[in-house]
């Protein structure tokens, strides 16, 4: 059981006691943030995997901070142990003052609860943030790393060589996780009229994913939220707008779209409890902007 | 009960069937160009030859920076970063154009572009390059790609058709330019013009 802060006791048991009244009967907790309200759709259950997911987050604007004290204020309620960066880390500079304006800054509540943060690289971001401590790379652009029954591949879908390309198929090849997950920035899927899905990318790595059971997939560079309908098994989700946004670009109609959100920047929580991922979008100002339960497949044949 | 079995196998050569396509698919998208000349070969060998002798280079001089942890501070990445730009920029004064592209090499890159391109992907390959923001990159020789500029995806169906790299050294592409850009410093160690289509 995580500790919570003595700060954030007070806050943490009301909003937790609004979590047991039927959703009709709910009250919307204003905390720190304007307006902000914290109505958490996860179980918290116990022994359960939680994480967060942000995209495109490294503006350095005070759109991007506003998301980090959201949430840290979620993190109250659902303390998750770590956070997943889809990318474009940092826009623009990356001098030392670009660090902490762009990421140890907005993100200062999370770092003094030891939440860590585990990176991947975007179109904007320099190769030596492979070596940025708090970004937990290791000094690798793709790597792996497990939490309880979940195994996590960052990759580098900026340049996806062959040599990446062996080594996440040597590496899926041997795991015997019950949940794989791959985080990286370019999105397979994306019904976004800026970028959109990136063929080329998907060409190389869906096969791979089909074969060795991946289960989903978070990926940033369009700046909305998107839920893509499963893709040949596969959960695909566009979360790019941690720090960016583009307003309206998602497509009407896009045959792919399960569930999108283009109107402001969000985040998103995760938890992983046996057979079942639990996950909630949420937006900057703390609104539920989607939520669900993906239920593990069971392992492919052949 | 023997139907139901039937099906069981069925069902699994189906599976193995889609799974063998699938992967065989990603091996055509990641495989070389089927016929390469002996001229060619001579070609590639030696413009590999070339950047190797460019890493060995790059890991002397890297000798001049500091050392640069898996768990550095933006400071101690600043510093690095700084340091081994100027280590390798000195250590190259006078570098010029096309000493890696030359003129055979890059005639076997452009030639490798333009097959790519004419592919069914063509659209979105350009649309992949060419949506990158690149203004501020100087083409220069020697100097640092800009930092406030992003880098165009390389994608990974061209990168398995051109020369493969050492980790030290990256292709990019800023419009129909291809660059040869040291990765962590992102110096700029050899571009050629117009190598797209």
């Amino acid at each position: 059981m995580r500790r919570i802060h003595t700060r954030n006791l007070l806050l943490a048991l009301v909003i937790s006691a609004t979590l047991f009244i039927p959703a009709s009967a709910q009250r919307l907790i204003n905390t720190d943030v304007k307006n902000s309200p914290v109505k958490l759709t996860l179980p918290v259950k116990d022994g359960s995997v939680r994480f967060a997911a942000i995209g495109d987050t490294g503006s350095g604007s005070s759109a991007q901070r506003e998301v980090g004290t959201t949430m840290a204020q979620y993190h109250a309620v659902f303390p998750f142990e770590f956070v997943l960066m889809m990318g474009d880390n940092m826009y623009g500079g990356e001098a030392p003052k670009d660090f902490e304006k762009k990421f140890s800054g907005p993100y200062k509540a999370l770092l003094d609860y030891k939440v860590k943060f585990y990176a991947s690289l975007g179109n904007h971001d320099q190769a030596l943030q492979t070596n940025y401590t708090n970004f937990n790379m290791n000094g690798k652009e793709y790597y792996r790393f497990k939490k309880g029954n979940v195994a996590f591949y960052a990759l580098n879908s900026n340049y996806m060589d062959k040599k990446q390309v062996a080594w996440l198929e040597s590496e899926l090849a041997k795991d015997t996780s019950e949940w794989k997950v791959c985080f990286f920035h370019h999105p397979p899927y994306s019904s976004a009229k800026s970028h959109g899905s990136d063929s080329q990318l998907r060409e190389v790595v869906e096969p791979i994913f089909i074969k060795y059971g991946v289960n989903v997939v978070l990926t940033g560079h369009d700046h909305v939220y998107e839920r893509i309908k499963p893709q040949k098994g596969i959960y695909y989700f566009v979360s790019g707008a941690g720090g960016k946004l583009r307003a309206g670009d998602i497509k009407d109609a896009s045959p792919i779209t399960e569930k999108s959100y283009d109107r402001d920047l969000h985040f998103m929580l995760f938890e992983v409890s046996g057979d079942q991922m639990y996950f909630q979008a949420i937006s900057r100002t703390g609104q539920t902007i989607d939520s669900g339960i993906i239920a593990r497949a069971k392992k492919r044949e052949g | 009960m023997k139907l139901q079995k039937c099906c069981k196998y069925l069902c699994v050569v189906v599976c193995a069937l889609l799974s063998t396509s699938a992967v065989a698919q990603n091996n055509q998208a990641l495989a070389p160009p089927a016929v390469i000349s002996a001229a060619d070969k001579t070609t590639i060998q030696t413009f590999e030859k070339q950047v190797k002798e460019y890493v060995d280079l790059r890991n002397k001089v890297k000798e001049n920076a500091p050392k640069l942890s898996k768990d550095s501070t933006p400071e101690q990445i600043h510093a690095y970063r700084t340091a081994l730009e100027q280590s390798l920029r000195s250590a190259r004064a006078g570098a010029k154009r096309g000493e890696l592209f030359r003129p055979e090499t890059a005639d076997y890159i452009r030639r490798t572009l333009k097959i790519e391109f004419q592919g069914k992907d063509r659209q979105q390959l350009r649309e992949t390059i060419f949506e990158t923001e690149t203004q501020g990159v100087v083409l220069r020789v020697n100097h640092p790609y800009a930092q406030t500029a992003e880098f165009s995806e390389m994608p990974a169906t061209l990168l398995a058709k051109l020369p493969q790299l050492p980790k030290e050294v990256r292709y990019r592409f800023v419009g129909r330019n291809m660059l040869l850009v040291d990765r962590e410093s992102n110096v700029i160690i050899d571009y050629m013009p117009e190598a797209l289509p």
